[in-house]
């Protein structure tokens, strides 16, 4: 591999990380993946990755012309700069250790375009049940980073009630009124409108009647995503997908359930419903 | 007794979590791989042996502290010690920065502060602090007594020698190609590494049941074990690890202490990331060493029962 076609492939995948997490955060799908406080650092790296790759087109035009200096293209098909190659053996073996360094760059080639594919693909945007089963549903707040920290004055989406009248509550709202009587007092029993995704109840539901509402919980990213939910008890039977998004209207309950106050909201209506532009709570 | 397997795989589960590490991630090396074209660029030979003090254990000392003022998290030190290795800083205080850099930066200690409100904050941040700097410097303390060829990756230190003279008759357009030529490459070698590392992060952190780990909560000795292990496995960012740390409620503070230690110095990703500048024999040593040392220090701080 010449020095040429190793900066060529620098350029290249430089330029499809730059273009890709640029395409990313111009249509916004980087909220798919990162807390927004990070989303800037990623957006500017992308931007940075394009920089990079412009300069290295630019070294093309500063290369040394082979009779120059032979030994810099024995370094390019190593893929470094020449300084860090000195101690190479010239021997017998040297024809088979380019061809084993040249599997090993194709390799690491493929390796870097693998990022690539996935998003390409389109297929890795949230998690399945999978994952939530394996995390396993935090309802209690205490177990969540920072959020046990304080709650807020007011219900987070209280401030208007919505065209059927009913008062739009977050998962989270009604996590935090377990602990705090106060809190609880400005919902419980009221008519209430909540979105979350759908997982079906395998255990702790002897009447069939229970699901629970989930939203994914992130730090930085959605590889530390906890799902954090409240059960809801529904009576009708319901056939909506695992994790697909719900609209669910009822009012909040906080019994007493095996010694623990419980969060469960009591639906008259559950209906399918596109996901948020923000998919996660903070 | 788990109500699901311990194990269960999903395609689209592991691809989006490999996805959000990297994207979370590929700033932070890349700020790394341009700080190692800058110390490659500006940062002559000579000033970096000139910069340390000659005693060789006091150096070790003084690179476990730069990273109060040469902060840089886990996902960017790597090209960074590539470079100063290749600069010419001892094998004993690279190791030693690698390790302490992610605990002793700034922005770590106030993540710490905040994340431990009410939860004994100072003692936390303090002792995180302290043992984290005292096991990176004996870390190189132990190291200075290798040779580097047995613990640095084949090919790592070439002559730099030559690459120093003439920047200064070079125009600035072109010793910015050169910072950018040489951030480049180390992204692109180091990426290689972040991208195993996050793939078995990713693995391990969607298909794993981690209900497998409470029941080891009860007993000290087996919560560190498990909580330095799941600290590993989640490979979340020393600058926000304490936010998780805080939370695991059931777990001794000894436990959420190894936890913020061993984290930083060796996650999944780290496991493949110091492949870009370390042996496999030395990276297996040093995790086991950084276990049991880590381990046995958090263990004997939950024997003494600190009221915090």
């Amino acid at each position: 591999m010449s020095l040429r076609i190793s900066i060529l492939r620098d350029a290249l995948l430089l330029t499809l990380w730059g273009g890709m997490i640029l395409w990313l955060s111009l249509t916004k799908q980087l909220a798919t993946y990162l807390h927004p406080a990070l989303q800037p650092y990623t957006t500017a790296a992308g931007v940075i990755f394009l920089l990079l790759a412009i300069f290295r087109v630019r070294s093309l035009m500063v290369l040394p012309t082979p009779h120059q200096h032979e030994h810099h293209n024995h370094d390019a098909c190593c893929a470094h700069p020449h300084h860090e190659e000195e101690a190479h053996d010239h021997g017998a073996h040297h024809q088979e250790s380019h061809r084993g360094k040249s599997v090993a760059l194709i390799g690491k080639t493929l390796l870097l375009l693998l990022p690539l594919a996935i998003i390409v693909s389109g297929k890795a945007t949230a998690y399945s049940v999978t994952t939530v089963q394996n995390r396993g549903v935090v309802g209690d707040l205490s177990k969540l980073p920072a959020a046990s920290a304080a709650a807020p004055a007011s219900p987070s989406t209280s401030a208007s009630s919505s065209a059927t009248g009913a008062m739009p509550l977050q998962i989270i709202d009604m996590l935090y009124a377990i602990q705090m009587p106060s809190y609880r007092e400005e919902f419980e029993g009221k008519k209430v409108e909540m979105i979350g995704q759908y997982v079906p109840m395998t255990t702790g539901n002897p009447k069939g009647d229970r699901f629970q509402a989930v939203r994914m919980f992130i730090t930085c990213c959605a590889a530390d995503a906890k799902p954090v939910g409240v059960i809801v008890q529904y009576p009708q039977r319901l056939t909506m997908p695992e994790m697909g998004w719900v609209k669910i209207t009822g009012k909040p309950t906080f019994p007493m359930e095996g010694g623990r106050r419980a969060a469960i909201l009591e639906a008259t209506k559950v209906e399918p419903c596109p996901a948020p532009s923000e998919p996660f709570v903070y | 007794m788990l109500t699901t397997p311990w194990f269960q795989f999903s395609l689209p589960d592991f691809q989006y979590a490999f996805l959000s590490i990297l994207l979370e991630g590929a700033p932070f090396l890349l700020g790394g791989a341009i700080l190692s074209g800058l110390l490659e660029e500006f940062l002559p030979q000579s000033l970096m042996t000139r910069l340390l003090p000659m005693n060789p254990r006091t150096a070790i000392v003084v690179s476990g502290l730069l990273g109060m003022i040469f902060p840089v998290c886990e996902c960017g030190i790597v090209p960074v010690v590539r470079r100063l290795l290749r600069k010419g800083l001892p094998v004993s205080c690279g190791v030693t920065y690698m390790l302490a850099a992610p605990i002793v930066n700034p922005l770590v200690i106030l993540s710490t502060l905040a994340a431990f409100r009410g939860q004994g904050a100072v003692e936390m941040t303090l002792l995180r602090f302290v043992i984290g700097l005292t096991v990176a410097i004996l870390a190189g303390w132990v190291v200075s007594f290798a040779a580097p060829f047995s613990i640095l990756r084949p090919g790592l230190l070439g002559s730099e020698a030559d690459h120093d003279h003439g920047h200064a008759a070079a125009s600035p357009i072109d010793r910015l190609t050169n910072v950018t030529t040489v951030a480049s490459r180390d992204f692109l070698d180091v990426a290689v590494y972040f991208v195993i590392g996050a793939a078995a992060a990713a693995l391990f952190g969607t298909a794993v049941n981690q209900e497998v780990i409470l029941p080891l909560a009860e007993n000290p000795p087996l919560a560190i074990a498990s909580l330095m292990g799941l600290a590993s496995v989640l490979s979340v960012c020393s600058t926000t690890d304490a936010f998780i740390a805080a939370t695991l409620t059931t777990f001794p503070m000894a436990a959420k202490l190894a936890f913020l230690v061993f984290g930083p110095m060796l996650d999944f990703k780290l496991l493949f990331l110091y492949g870009a500048a370390f042996s496999r024999r030395f990276i297996l040593l040093l995790a086991a060493g950084l276990f049991v040392v880590i381990g046995l220090l958090c263990w004997r701080l939950a024997t003494l029962n600190l009221a915090w």
